[in-house]
C-alpha cells in the first residue's frame, strides 16, 4: 500500500504540471475535435461511394467509432516515452535516474501517469461522448464497456513495454527520431489504429493476428463495438492480450537489464 | 573625428503584462491591454571613441544587455538617440550588424556541426570579406592563438574555453568596427581567462577594435578597461577612469580563513585582533575585508597565523556588488 | 562598403550552408542510416494504408484509384520542401524558450533567411522521390498527354502548392513568441498536411471553406491537381493557387518576422 502511495505522488505532479499549459491544453482538445471532424467527412464519403452499407461487416458509424476512438486512445496512450527515454540517455541524465531508489521502469512509467489521467480527460471523454451523441448510440452501454475498460488496461501496458523496448535501442544508437518514427508507423498500421484490421486483406490480417501490436487498438476497440461479446471472443481477446502483456514485460524489463549491464561494462 | 558610440538620453520601457489566474485569465491574457511599465535603461547617455575597451558594469538585471540589444539593434530605444558607426541600428539592424560584433555569454553563434575552419569560411561569405583581409586575419589569428588543433573540430565537441575563444575570433573576423563582449569569461578556469584576456588586447591594440566588454569578474576589468561605466537599476552610477575608481576599491581585498573551532566565536575573537577591519562569517569561511593601505595582507594572516590553527585560506578579489554597494554608500563621482 | 545582397548572394549561402550541413550529417552515418530508413517506413505505410483502403471501395466520391493516386503522389512532392528546408521550425519553441533565439538576430542577414537556413533536413529527399514515382506511375496509368506545357503546369503549381504547407508550419512555429506550449499547435498543422491527399469535395461547404480559406491545406494538392486531371472542368480556385501559395507564404513571414522582433523587443 506504501509503495503504490509513493508511486500515486508521480501521478499527482504529473497532472499538477500538465494543467499549468493551460492554453496548450485549450488547442490540443480545439486540434482533436477538428482533427475528428477530418475524419468523419472523410469516411462518411467513401462509404457513400461504396454503395452498400455494410463493408467487411463495417458498417459507416462503426469504422467512424472505431477510427475515432482508436485516435483517441493513442492521444491518451502517447506517452512519449522514447522521446525522453532517448534525451536522458543522451544528456547524461539517466545516471540520476538510475540512481532513483525504484525501477526506471516503473519510475518513468509512473512519471508519466500523470498526463495519462488529464489527457484522459481532455482527449478520450470528450471524444467519447461526442461520438456517442453523432453515432447515436452506435456504441452498446452494457457489460462490453467492463471489458474495455480491462482491455484498455492491458493495451496501456502492452504499448508502454514496446515503448520502453524501443528507448532502450537507444542505448546503442543516437538516432532518436528514426527509431521512434519506425516504432510509431508499425505500431500504428498494424495495430489497426489507422485502418480497422477487418479491412486488411486475409494474409495480412493472418500475420497482423500473430503480432503484439492488434493487442493495443484492435483488441479494445472491437469490445467497444460489440454489444453482447459471447465468452469465447472474451476468453481468447484478453487471454491474448494477458500474454502479451507478460510476454513484452519480461521482454523489456530483460533487454533492458542486458542492455544496461553492457552499457556499464563498456563504459558507455 | 567623431565618437564611434553616441548615445544620447536613451531610455527604454518594456511593458510587462499583468498575469492573470485561471483559464479564464490566461484567455483575458491573450487580449489583454493591463500592463506594467518597467524601465530598464533609465535616460543614459555616454560616448565611445575609436580602439576603446570598456567595462560595462553591473548587477544581473541593471539593463546591461538591454543596452547592448539597443547598440546591435536588436531593440529599439523608447525614447534618445544612438548613432553607432553612424547608423541608427534598430532603423539598419543589417547594415549595423555588417559593422559590429557580438559574443553573448555561453551561446555559441557558430554553426554547432560544423568544424570551425566552415563556419569562418561561412561566415566570409555572410560578411563579404576579401580574400586578402580573410587571409590576414587569419594569419594574424594563428601569430596570436595556437588555432590550428581547433580549426578541424566541430564546434559541439569544444569545451566551453575553446568554443569562447572560437566565437570571439568569429566576432573579429570581419574586422568590425565594434566588438560587444558579454561576459566572456563566465565559467572560465584561470588560465583559460588569461588566455581570452590577452587575445581580447591583442585584437584591440593590432586593429584599433573598439570592444565594449561587460562582465562580473573584475579580473577582465584589470587586465583589459581604462575605463568603466557602471550602470544600476538602469541608471548610470559612473563612468570614468578605472584609476579614479581604484581609489575607492582597488585597495580592498578579502582574506578568507577556515579555522578549528566555531567560526562565530573565532569570527568575535579575530574581529578585536584585527581591530579596523569588518569581518563577517559564513558556515566555516570568516572573511576579513583588508584595506590594504593600512596593512599588508601577508601582515594580517602573518599575526591571526600565531594565534590559531589555520586549516585553509582563499584571497578574493572585490567583486561588482561590492563596489556599487560602496559608491552607493560613500558616492564616488 | 557593403554590396547589395540579392537573390544570388541568398542562394549563394544557401547552397554552401546545405553543402556543409550535408557533410556533417554524412559523418553521423548510423543515424542518417536510420533516419533515412524511418523515412522510407513512414511512405510505406502510408502506401500500404492507401492501398488496403482502396482494396475496399474502388472510388471515392467519383475518385478513381488512379486520381487518388496522383493527389497522393501530388500531395507528397509538395510536402517535401517543408520537410527538407524548414525543418529549423520545430526548433523555434526551444530557442525562444531558452532565451537562444538572441543568436540569430547579430548578422548582417535576413533573419528569417538565417534561421531556416541552418538546418536542412536529407531524410525529406526519400519523400519526394516517393512522390515522383507515385506521380509518374498515375500519370502514365491515367494515360494523361505528357506535353512540354503539362510539364511546366505541374512544376510551377507544385512549387507553389509547397508555399502553403510552408506558410501554415510558419505560422504555428510563430506562435511561440506569444504562447509556451506551441508545440500542439505545430503537431495540429502536421496532422491535417495527411489529409492534404483526398478531394476537398468530400467535406461539407462550412469545412470546403475552412479547408479553402483559412487553413488552406486544399492547395497543397486538390486545387492545384485539377490543372492536371481534369483540365475540362477546372475552377478558378486552381488557377489562382499559385497567387494563394504566394500570398500565403508572405503573410506567414510577415507574421512571423513580427514574432521575432517583438519578442527580441520585450527581452529574455
Amino acid at each position: 500500500m506504501l509503495k503504490l502511495k509513493k508511486y500515486l505522488a508521480f501521478t499527482r505532479a504529473g497532472i499538477i504540471e500538465s494543467l499549468q499549459f493551460r492554453l496548450g491544453t485549450a488547442v490540443m482538445v480545439a486540434g482533436n475535435i477538428l482533427y475528428l471532424i477530418v475524419v468523419y467527412f472523410l469516411w462518411k464519403a467513401i462509404y457513400a461511394s461504396a454503395g452498400t452499407d455494410v463493408v467487411n461487416g463495417m458498417t459507416f458509424s462503426d469504422t467512424l467509432i472505431y477510427l475515432v476512438l482508436a485516435t483517441a486512445l493513442f492521444n491518451f496512450m502517447e506517452m512519449y516515452t522514447v522521446w525522453e527515454m532517448g534525451r536522458s540517455i543522451q544528456s547524461g541524465k539517466i545516471v540520476l535516474d538510475l540512481l532513483k531508489p525504484m525501477e526506471y521502469r516503473s519510475y518513468l512509467f509512473w512519471s508519466f501517469t500523470g498526463t495519462f489521467v488529464t489527457n484522459f480527460f481532455y482527449t478520450f471523454l470528450p471524444t467519447f461522448i461526442i461520438v456517442c451523441v453523432v453515432t447515436k448510440g452506435a456504441i452498446p452501454l452494457g457489460t462490453n464497456l467492463l471489458f474495455f475498460v480491462v482491455s484498455v488496461i492491458m493495451a496501456v501496458a502492452i504499448n508502454y513495454s514496446i515503448d520502453f523496448i524501443t528507448g532502450t535501442i537507444c542505448l546503442y544508437t543516437e538516432s532518436i527520431w528514426g527509431i521512434n518514427i519506425m516504432k510509431q508507423v508499425i505500431v500504428l498500421l498494424l495495430s489497426g489504429a489507422t485502418i480497422p484490421l477487418p479491412f486488411f486483406p486475409e494474409p495480412l490480417r493472418t500475420i497482423v493476428g500473430y503480432l503484439p501490436f492488434q493487442s493495443i487498438y484492435n483488441a479494445p476497440l472491437t469490445f467497444l463495438l460489440t454489444a453482447k461479446p459471447d465468452v469465447y471472443t472474451i476468453l481468447t481477446t484478453l487471454g491474448t492480450q494477458l500474454f502479451w502483456c507478460v510476454a513484452m514485460m519480461l521482454v523489456s524489463t530483460l533487454f533492458w537489464k542486458v542492455s544496461l549491464r553492457q552499457i556499464t561494462v563498456n563504459g558507455g | 573625428m567623431s565618437p564611434i558610440i553616441e548615445i544620447k538620453n536613451v531610455t527604454k520601457e518594456f511593458k510587462v503584462l499583468n498575469r492573470h489566474e485561471g483559464l479564464k485569465g490566461s484567455i483575458r491574457d491573450l487580449f489583454s491591454r493591463d500592463y506594467n511599465i518597467v524601465t530598464a535603461v533609465d535616460n543614459i547617455s555616454m560616448t565611445v571613441e575609436q580602439g576603446e575597451i570598456v567595462g560595462y558594469l553591473g548587477p544581473n538585471g541593471a539593463g546591461k544587455s538591454t543596452t547592448i540589444k539597443m547598440m546591435t539593434g536588436v531593440l529599439q530605444p523608447t525614447s534618445g538617440e544612438i548613432l553607432v558607426s553612424g547608423n541608427i541600428p534598430y532603423k539598419n539592424r543589417a547594415k549595423n550588424a555588417q559593422e559590429i560584433g557580438v559574443v553573448f555569454g555561453q551561446r555559441s553563434q557558430l554553426w554547432w556541426a560544423l568544424p570551425l575552419i566552415e563556419s569562418f569560411r561561412l561566415l566570409k561569405d555572410i560578411y563579404q570579406i576579401s580574400d586578402k583581409d580573410y587571409d590576414d586575419m587569419m594569419a594574424l589569428y594563428s601569430s596570436l592563438v595556437d588555432i590550428e588543433p581547433l580549426l578541424h573540430k566541430p564546434v559541439r565537441q569544444m569545451s566551453l574555453g575553446q568554443r569562447t575563444l572560437s566565437d570571439i575570433l568569429a566576432a573579429f573576423l570581419h574586422n568590425p568596427k565594434i566588438v560587444f563582449l558579454d561576459e566572456p569569461t563566465i565559467g572560465l578556469d584561470v588560465s583559460m581567462k588569461a588566455k581570452i584576456r590577452t587575445l581580447i588586447h591583442a585584437l584591440n591594440k593590432e586593429k584599433n577594435t573598439t570592444v565594449i566588454l561587460t562582465t562580473h569578474d573584475m579580473g577582465d576589468v584589470d587586465a583589459l578597461c581604462r575605463r568603466i561605466v557602471i550602470i544600476d537599476k538602469g541608471k548610470m552610477l559612473y563612468d570614468n577612469d578605472i584609476e579614479h575608481l581604484k581609489g575607492f576599491f582597488g585597495s580592498y581585498r578579502t582574506l578568507k580563513l577556515r579555522i578549528d573551532g566555531t567560526p562565530e566565536e573565532n569570527a568575535e575573537v579575530i574581529r578585536k585582533e584585527v581591530g579596523e577591519f569588518s569581518v563577517s562569517c559564513d558556515n566555516e569561511w570568516i572573511s576579513i575585508l583588508v584595506d590594504e593601505d593600512k596593512a599588508k595582507i601577508m601582515d594580517v594572516l602573518a599575526s591571526l597565523q600565531t594565534k590559531h590553527e589555520i586549516r585553509d585560506i582563499k584571497l578574493e578579489e572585490i567583486s561588482t556588488e561590492e563596489v556599487i554597494k560602496k559608491i552607493y554608500e560613500e558616492g564616488v563621482c | 562598403m557593403t554590396k547589395r545582397k540579392g537573390l544570388g548572394f541568398y542562394l549563394r549561402i544557401y547552397g554552401k550552408i546545405l553543402t556543409q550541413d550535408i557533410k556533417s550529417k554524412m559523418s553521423y552515418r548510423a543515424d542518417f542510416i536510420i533516419s533515412t530508413i524511418g523515412m522510407i517506413f513512414t511512405n510505406l505505410a502510408g502506401f500500404i494504408s492507401f492501398w488496403i483502403l482502396f482494396r475496399n471501395f474502388p472510388s471515392i466520391n467519383g475518385w478513381g484509384y488512379y486520381e487518388m493516386l496522383f493527389l497522393y503522389g501530388f500531395s507528397l512532392i509538395a510536402l517535401t520542401p517543408v520537410q527538407c528546408l524548414f525543418d529549423n521550425n520545430w526548433s523555434l519553441r526551444m530557442y525562444v524558450y531558452s532565451g537562444d533565439f538572441i543568436k540569430y538576430c547579430f548578422r548582417p542577414i535576413n533573419l528569417f533567411f538565417y534561421y531556416q537556413s541552418e538546418i536542412f533536413d536529407i531524410k525529406g529527399l526519400g519523400q519526394l522521390a516517393f512522390g515522383i514515382g507515385t506521380l509518374v506511375y498515375s500519370w502514365a496509368k491515367l494515360e494523361l498527354d505528357v506535353t512540354f506545357l503539362a510539364i511546366v503546369k505541374t512544376i510551377v503549381f507544385l512549387f507553389t502548392a509547397s508555399l502553403v504547407m510552408i506558410a501554415l508550419q510558419n505560422a504555428a512555429a510563430a506562435t511561440c513568441f506569444w504562447i509556451q506550449n506551441s508545440f500542439f499547435v505545430l503537431d495540429l498543422v502536421l496532422k491535417f498536411k495527411d489529409y492534404a491527399k483526398y478531394p476537398i469535395t468530400i467535406f461539407s461547404p462550412v469545412f470546403k471553406f475552412i479547408f479553402t480559406f483559412i487553413i488552406p491545406i486544399a492547395f497543397i494538392a486538390y486545387y492545384p491537381s485539377l490543372v492536371i486531371l481534369r483540365p475540362d472542368e477546372i475552377p478558378i480556385l486552381s488557377w489562382i493557387s499559385p497567387l494563394i501559395g504566394m500570398l500565403f507564404f508572405f503573410l506567414s513571414y510577415k507574421f512571423w518576422m513580427f514574432g521575432a522582433t517583438r519578442y527580441s523587443g520585450t527581452g529574455s
